[in-house]
């Protein structure tokens, strides 16, 4: 196991800290709840971009879907809390495994198709969602799917729906996360995976079962979305379905491009660049009478220019390390 | 008294839409033998190797592998069952480092999985360890050792060549497959590679090659089989085969009519 000392001494240790002390600077800030809400949001995209990558970084295989276990997680926990009374700490976990569940019932289909099956399906599998949770009326009531009125979280009595409360709620669920995938990846299971990214002939000649292997990444991808999507869901308070569109999944999938495609720092590095670019342009666009959706088309400048100047990403590495 | 065989193909037919890749074709591997299957090219060498490690599914026939039937075997399960191959034009995972393309070998002789790689408990990290020490001892039977930290595709035509043997060999055979290990070898690395195949026969593994070197089969090989068009056309000893008239006149037949 990892020891407290061994952590504090290293790099990862003392960004670790700094960024631990963030909500203590902010709180001397005019606009320090809106750093927190900024920062906040990026962890969360890095912990969905931690997530997208089991699947396209590690196994190689293109998931143009990946919003739809946002969405499910999201709406699961979002019901859960909000018309049963659910707590948080029941409604989470629960909402995981309901989207590991969707994870592999929408990967069984494409294990002996091409990757390019796969591809297709993602986006089917998002958009088919999508539209349901827009027009249905008996599962969630009423049009756009909205569900209001999402409770934060109590520990011990109180409430954690502060922003610097949701600051170290979302960290902490990005670390826990960060710490899986990266074990995984330096396991046994994570050289599977990276050997069906390469070839997956040879990779089955080694004796590993490619079904089982590309079953498990769905599984644990789609767990990850789900569990980004149900602190969303209180983060936000009221969720409705025109969060959840097909732009969000591309989104992710530049974050992890942007990093390095298959690296851990990658993705996170991508994720907290473009996850917290998004939040100040969201703001600051709609300050500016511009339609907030016209980020968007920053994020696909960046992306051509990424390709244009540094298609390996901005940590551009030959090998795939964490 | 008889000894099993540990290879044995009976009446092993492949077709492709209107192409008969393999014929009909009977073969057996002695256990402890060095085998050769020749042939000239396009005479459905590999599609035998794909059909036996179930990267092919064939059409119909008979494999068995220990006495067990194997056909229609998944290739996984093939390779958990003993049998290993390499690729006539190398498929390592070129990104990875020298030592995981072996480490990746010994999946078939570890089982940790989810819980284990999440918790780092001591099963992982032994066997990890196992993991480790098996690839080390295998890249120093290869000598390769040196070249542990170095990315796969940077090594050298023959360094990938004995890589990716010291792969094949980290999942444990029984049965080693290998395809062309000695295309575009020079003669030193062609010596190199027949004493690397003697001394994997003397860890008690069955060794069955194609091969389009002459001097190499038959200089390595105790048995040969010879096919051509998909169809057995000779088998022996080497002195049977080389002496053999079908034999020659398929590989001159090759030549002196080739259109391509």
């Amino acid at each position: 196991m990892i020891s407290m000392s061994s952590i504090l001494s290293s790099r990862s240790g003392l960004i670790l800290f700094f960024l631990c002390l963030v909500p203590l600077a902010t709180a001397y800030l005019d606009q320090g709840d809106y750093l927190l809400r900024i920062c906040s949001t990026a962890y969360l995209y890095m912990l969905l971009a931690l997530g997208l990558n089991v699947v396209t970084g590690f196994t190689g295989l293109l998931d143009l879907g990946y919003v739809g276990f946002y969405l499910i997680g999201g709406y699961t926990a979002g019901l859960l809390m909000a018309r049963l009374g659910w707590s948080y700490w029941a409604a989470l976990p629960v909402a995981a495994i309901h989207g590991g569940l969707w994870g592999l019932l929408r990967g069984a289909p494409t294990l002996r198709l091409t990757g390019d099956y796969f591809a297709i399906v993602t986006f089917g599998f998002s958009e088919l969602l999508f539209r349901i949770v827009k027009n249905e009326e008996w599962l969630i009531g009423g049009p756009n799917g909205f569900v209001n009125d999402i409770p934060a979280p109590t520990l011990f009595g109180y409430e954690l729906w502060q922003y610097w409360q949701q600051y170290y709620h979302i960290l902490i669920l990005l670390i826990l996360t960060l710490l899986v995938v990266y074990r995984l990846h330096n396991s046994r299971i994570g050289r599977a995976w990276q050997a069906i990214s390469q070839d997956e002939e040879a990779a089955q000649t080694m004796g590993i079962n490619l079904h089982e292997y590309k079953s498990l990444a769905f599984a644990i991808s789609a767990a990850i979305g789900a569990i980004g999507g149900a602190f969303f869901a209180q983060f936000q308070v009221n969720i409705s379905a025109g969060v959840f569109e097909f732009w969000e999944s591309i989104l992710i999938l530049c974050m992890i491009v942007l990093g390095g495609i298959g690296t851990l720092k990658g993705a996170l590095i991508g994720a907290a660049i473009l996850g917290s670019l998004g939040e100040v342009l969201r703001i600051s666009l709609s300050w500016m009478r511009l339609p907030a959706d016209s980020r968007y088309l920053i994020f696909g400048a960046i992306l051509v220019m990424m390709m244009r100047f540094r298609p390996a990403g901005i940590l551009r590495s030959t090998q795939k390390s964490p | 008294m008889d000894i099993d065989p540990l290879l044995e193909i009976t009446g092993l037919t492949k077709n492709f839409g209107g192409v008969v890749a393999l014929a009909q074709v009977d073969l057996r591997v002695m256990p402890g033998q060095i085998a050769s299957l020749i042939g000239p090219n396009g005479a459905g060498k590999t599609t035998l190797f794909n059909c036996v490690t179930g990267l092919m599914a064939p059409t119909t026939g008979k494999i068995s592998f220990q006495q067990q039937d194997i056909f229609g075997t998944s290739a996984h399960q093939v390779a958990m069952n003993g049998i290993a191959r390499t690729f006539q034009n190398i498929r390592l995972f070129s990104e990875m480092t020298v030592l995981d393309n072996v480490r990746i070998g010994c999946h078939t002789q570890s089982r940790g999985y989810l819980w284990s790689a999440i918790s780092r408990n001591r099963a992982y990290r032994e066997e990890e360890l196992q993991i480790t020490t098996d690839a080390q001892e295998l890249l120093q039977f290869v000598n390769l050792e040196n070249f542990a930290t170095q990315i796969a595709g940077n090594l050298s035509y023959g360094d990938q060549r004995r890589l990716e043997i010291a792969r094949a060999l980290a999942t444990n055979p029984k049965l080693l497959l290998l395809d062309e290990p000695a295309a575009g070898m020079n003669p030193q690395e062609t010596n190199d590679l027949i004493a690397l195949i003697r001394s994997i026969r003397e860890r008690n593994i069955t060794v069955f090659l194609i091969e389009h070197d002459m001097k190499l089969v038959m200089r390595i090989s105790e048995w040969i089989t010879v096919l051509n068009y998909g169809q057995k056309i000779s088998q022996g000893p080497p002195e049977v085969v080389q002496s053999d008239p079908r034999v020659i006149e398929a590989y001159l037949g090759q030549s002196a009519g080739s259109n391509h």
